[in-house]
């Protein structure tokens, strides 16, 4: 068994659900573009774009049928009446035998559906992400991807482990791990991961070499539930662990945080270091930082005006582009980068995910309890949403899992790339 | 230019300033009156805290949290500042109050007990994220001002307020979905003038904007 990914749809909701009659007829080739011209002219089909008006499909074995659609259906039955004039005069003058026929009301989202869709009626399919191919990753990315699940897993000791790429340059931004539990490493570990992530420019190899001895025992990963991970058992907080201290925070910290599942705390490292690279258009008022120092400085300084551009009620905006440099450099939130957790993010999460514009994002392990990317919920399929990013599962070899050093690193795809 | 912090905080903020020498059990004891206070009396500091938010060139979407019929924390949308698209009023709120009960040494299970006794008033219903941290966190009950038709987690995209009893598969009662009883449309009128003060015209105190505003919303 090798390394694995697999796009994990937005939308696999069954086509019966989602489609809209309209009004169709069989039609003889040599008038095709004449009908579709003039049909587009009286009868636009404005809401159903990705529809394509013709259809046509081999029957017998030899003959192909071509069919058009003349207009939206008004009615379950009637197919004969109830249209717009000027099609009621095509229906005339090219002597059309109407009849209703089904097509899907939304553009697909994925191929897999869009093959669905086109079984119905044919429909145009746009890739959410088109420019990186198919089904938004090259080939050749395969690789690198597996590299940095491979990372995200050798750094989860307990709990889930999140880490924040920017794939345009293969750079970490971030990492994670849970820390809704009062934890002897999990303060100090984070802070190290801030700077080891900030002179990660190697990365991934930096981390290669410990492979071995952070590899996790395989019972974890292979059990399909962990309960120490914070979006499998988000209750688990309120649950006084023994070995716990009670120690008082340093002031303005936290000793543990029921919200601070491993996906949150690396938008707060990356939002950290964005704040600490391109310190010039920062305003005044800061947070505590995680990590439990009090980011007090600029405290009692009025806001600087941020360059800003109004977006949405999503309770953010975009910073607009400056004159100087490094500021156009900034990257807006995590637009762009990839997220690779080691277990599939609970909707608290995911959401997150959105909120901070994420490109793609990456799990090994699905989660079967709160699971918001494909197990429980599919989050990213939500049509109301302003940003949408791509989710995809990595299955990893049992060899891997089991210590074993020689399995193959060169992975496949079985997404969609038939 | 310096200017006073304190001018640029709503009322409840100067409040809990003016006693912040006070040990933290002080702040929290903070109170608006012995009577019991109607929601929208509550709504009006959420929203109190909303108008703070659009000062700062935020979305203006703000909160407080109330025991015993006492404001207990309040926050406002910092996104812009924090650079992080998740920091929302209701997360700035929790947050005060995480820390403020760490500090006085309250362990996991106390704060449990705490947050279950908490109520929350939002201008805008809680997004997806927000609904689902407010479930985490066992809140007793949510009153929000306007619906979020695109990220609403509290009926109009996903209803994480609703109790769901998910297969327990783990064999344990934790991993069920907690509810939390929610009512919408408490001010709402006020807290969408917010909205539209800052999508049309953006924020009057702030210098003539040399960049175009650009408006999503549909
Ligand atoms: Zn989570
Ligand atoms: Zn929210």
């Amino acid at each position: 068994m090798v390394w694995e990914l697999t796009e994990v749809p937005g939308n696999p909701t069954p086509l019966q659900h989602s489609t809209v009659d309209v009004v169709a007829a069989n039609i003889v080739p040599k008038v095709t573009n004449t009908l579709i011209r003039q049909l587009n002219q009286v009868c636009p089909l404005e809401n159903l774009r990705h529809v394509k008006r013709v259809r046509r499909r081999v029957v017998c074995g030899e003959n192909s049928e071509l069919s058009i659609i003349l207009c939206l259906s008004t009615g379950p039955d009637n197919c004969n009446e109830g249209f717009p004039e000027e099609v009621q005069k095509i229906v005339e003058n090219y002597h059309l035998s109407p009849f209703i026929a089904k097509v899907a009301s939304c553009s697909a989202t994925s191929k897999e559906e869009w093959e669905e869709q086109c079984r119905l009626w044919p429909t145009s399919y746009h890739p959410p992400h088109d420019i990186d191919g198919v089904s938004g990753f090259k080939e050749e990315e395969l690789p690198s991807i597996f590299h940095c699940m491979r990372t995200a897993m050798q750094l989860s000791q307990v709990g889930n482990t999140a880490i924040i790429v920017d794939p345009s340059s293969m750079q970490m931004i971030s990492k994670a791990t849970d820390q809704t539990h009062q934890r002897d490493t999990c303060l100090k570990g984070n802070k190290c991961a801030m700077v080891e992530a900030d002179n990660a420019n190697s990365f991934p190899e930096a981390i290669e070499d410990k492979a071995d001895t952070l590899l996790p025992s395989s019972s974890r990963f292979c059990n399909g539930l962990d309960r120490e991970v914070s979006c499998i058992n988000p209750f688990g907080w309120m649950k006084q662990r023994c070995t716990e201290q009670k120690t008082l925070p340093s002031e303005g910290g936290f000793l543990w945080h029921p919200l601070w599942h491993a996906a949150v705390v690396a938008i707060e490292n990356a939002a950290e270091r964005d704040r600490m690279t391109f310190p010039a258009s920062t305003s005044s008022t800061t947070q505590p930082k995680l990590n439990g120092d009090v980011d007090n400085c600029s405290d009692d300084e009025p806001a600087k005006r941020l360059k800003i551009v109004a977006n949405d009620e999503e309770q953010s905006t975009h910073p607009a582009h400056s004159s100087d440099l490094p500021e156009r450099n900034r990257p807006y939130l995590c637009t762009g980068f990839d997220i690779y957790l080691v277990w599939e993010p609970c909707t608290m999460c995911a959401m997150a995910l959105v909120h901070q514009r994420f490109k793609r994002v990456f799990y090994a392990f699905p989660n079967p309890v709160t699971g918001a990317l494909g197990s429980v919920y599919r989050l990213h399929g939500k049509k109301s949403l302003n940003h949408h990013y791509s989710v995809f599962r990595i299955k990893v070899p049992e060899a891997y899992l089991n210590g074993s050093t020689d399995c193959s690193e060169k992975g496949c795809s079985n997404s969609v790339s038939s | 230019m310096r200017r006073n912090l304190d001018d640029r905080l709503p009322p409840l903020e100067q409040f809990v300033r003016r006693i912040s020498g006070a040990p933290p059990s002080c702040a929290r004891s903070l109170t608006l009156g012995a009577q019991p206070m109607p929601a929208t009396a509550f709504m009006e500091l959420a929203l109190d805290q909303a108008k703070f938010a659009l000062d700062n060139l935020e979305v203006p979407v703000g909160c407080v949290i109330v025991e015993n019929g006492k404001v207990i924390a309040s926050g406002s949308n910092r996104t812009n500042a924090t650079r992080n698209a998740t920091r929302h009023a209701e997360m700035e709120a929790i947050d005060v109050l995480l820390q403020e009960w760490q500090s006085i040494g309250l362990d996991q299970t106390l704060v449990a007990e705490k947050f279950a006794g908490c109520d929350l008033y939002v201008t805008c219903e809680p997004c997806i994220m927000c609904a689902s941290a407010l479930s985490i966190l066992g809140i007793r009950e949510v009153y929000f001002g306007c619906p979020n038709d695109k990220f609403g987690g509290c009926g109009s995209v996903m209803s994480l307020h609703e109790s769901l009893l998910s297969d327990d598969l783990t064999g344990s009662q934790d991993t069920r979905s907690r509810g939390f009883k929610c009512t919408g449309g408490i001010m709402a009128e006020e807290a969408v003038a917010l909205f539209r003060n800052f999508y049309e015209q953006g924020n009057p105190n702030a210098p003539k904007p040399h960049r175009p505003v650009r408006v999503d919303q549909q």
